[in-house]
């Protein structure tokens, strides 16, 4: 299972096998990874926007929340949505700018979780000279269940 | 990097009213900042990283270098929600974000949401926030709204 340790960061390197928007099918879904999320990543996110709630980082106290053990932040699926997607994927394409997102949450993600995406483009248009495409994604846990729902709006560079 | 949020706002479903504002920290934006959200996204594009890049013209937009990820609001806006709803046994239901203006290292921005309307369904409560984050001039880099459960006791 390809993991954040083997997570290409040169977005570079595939740019020639990925969609262009011209090619992109509404509908079609998107292969995504399966990825076991952990107590480190949930800390990096955390630290890279100043998260600092005990629930993410305290075990003793979060197992005495209405939780009943750590959790992740909703906004986790920020991670989630890359560490799903394989390097050859459209929404990885240099210069994808990201105009909005909207997102539906459900249960936490937790730590050891093995997360799975079910993911797809549904809409493309052109609206004032730029080439947009709409992605909608469904992030589930082990058990089957809905962690959050969500729609974003890029525009892409080609 | 940021300093712990204020609580500005009562947190009892029947105590709040439209109107009513939350603020989260201010978060200084650096080139390490932007790099470390690298990091825990996984995002690499080279919109984040490169310079040179970013010196050329995408499509009708020239940004002149770096930008912050429009997501990095989305996460200090939800940061903003969950520390004010957790308290309150509330639950961070929906977030829907627009990007208005790039932000760049040098940029001090702060997430501020405002109480619109709160209304009762069949099976719980629920109160909608407009959202949005300001940079230091005071211009809005991003807008959106956002839909916080409080399950009834």
């Amino acid at each position: 299972m390809e993991q954040a340790e083997s997570f290409e960061t040169d977005f570079w390197k595939h740019a020639n096998l990925r969609k262009l928007w011209d090619d992109i099918i509404p509908g079609q879904p998107r292969q995504t990874i399966p990825y076991t999320l952990t107590r480190d990543a949930i800390e990096l996110y955390c630290a890279s926007v100043g998260e600092d709630h005990p629930m993410y980082f305290d075990e003793d106290y979060a197992r005495t929340t209405v939780h009943g053990g750590l959790i992740a932040p909703p906004s986790i699926h920020i991670l989630l949505m890359f560490a799903c997607t394989p390097a050859d994927d459209w929404m990885r394409s240099p210069g994808t700018v990201n105009a909005g997102q909207s997102w539906s949450y459900n249960v936490p993600a937790r730590p050891g979780d093995v997360i799975t995406l079910q993911a797809r483009a549904l809409d493309k248009f052109i609206k004032r000279e730029r080439l947009f495409v709409v992605h909608d994604n469904v992030f589930f846990n082990q058990h089957g269940e809905v962690i959050c729902s969500g729609r974003g709006w890029t525009i892409r560079p080609q | 990097m940021t300093s712990r949020s204020k609580k500005v706002m009562a947190t009892r479903f029947e105590q709040l009213s439209a109107g009513d504002a939350i603020e989260g920290p201010e978060f200084a934006v650096t080139r390490e900042s932007i790099r470390l959200f690298c990091d825990a996204s996984l995002d690499y594009n080279p919109l984040h990283l490169d310079d040179d890049y970013m010196k050329g013209n995408f499509g009708k937009t020239n940004f002149g270098g770096i930008i912050m990820h429009g997501m990095n609001n989305f996460g200090l806006i939800s940061r903003m929600i969950t520390d004010w709803a957790y308290p309150a046994g509330a639950i961070h239901r929906r977030l829907e974000t627009r990007w208005i203006k790039p932000v760049r290292p040098g940029d001090t921005i702060q997430p501020k949401g405002i109480i619109r309307s709160k209304h009762t369904t069949a099976r719980s409560r629920w109160v909608l926030l407009d959202v949005m984050v300001r940079n230091q001039t005071g211009d809005k880099v991003a807008t959106g709204e956002a839909m916080v459960e409080f399950p009834a006791a």
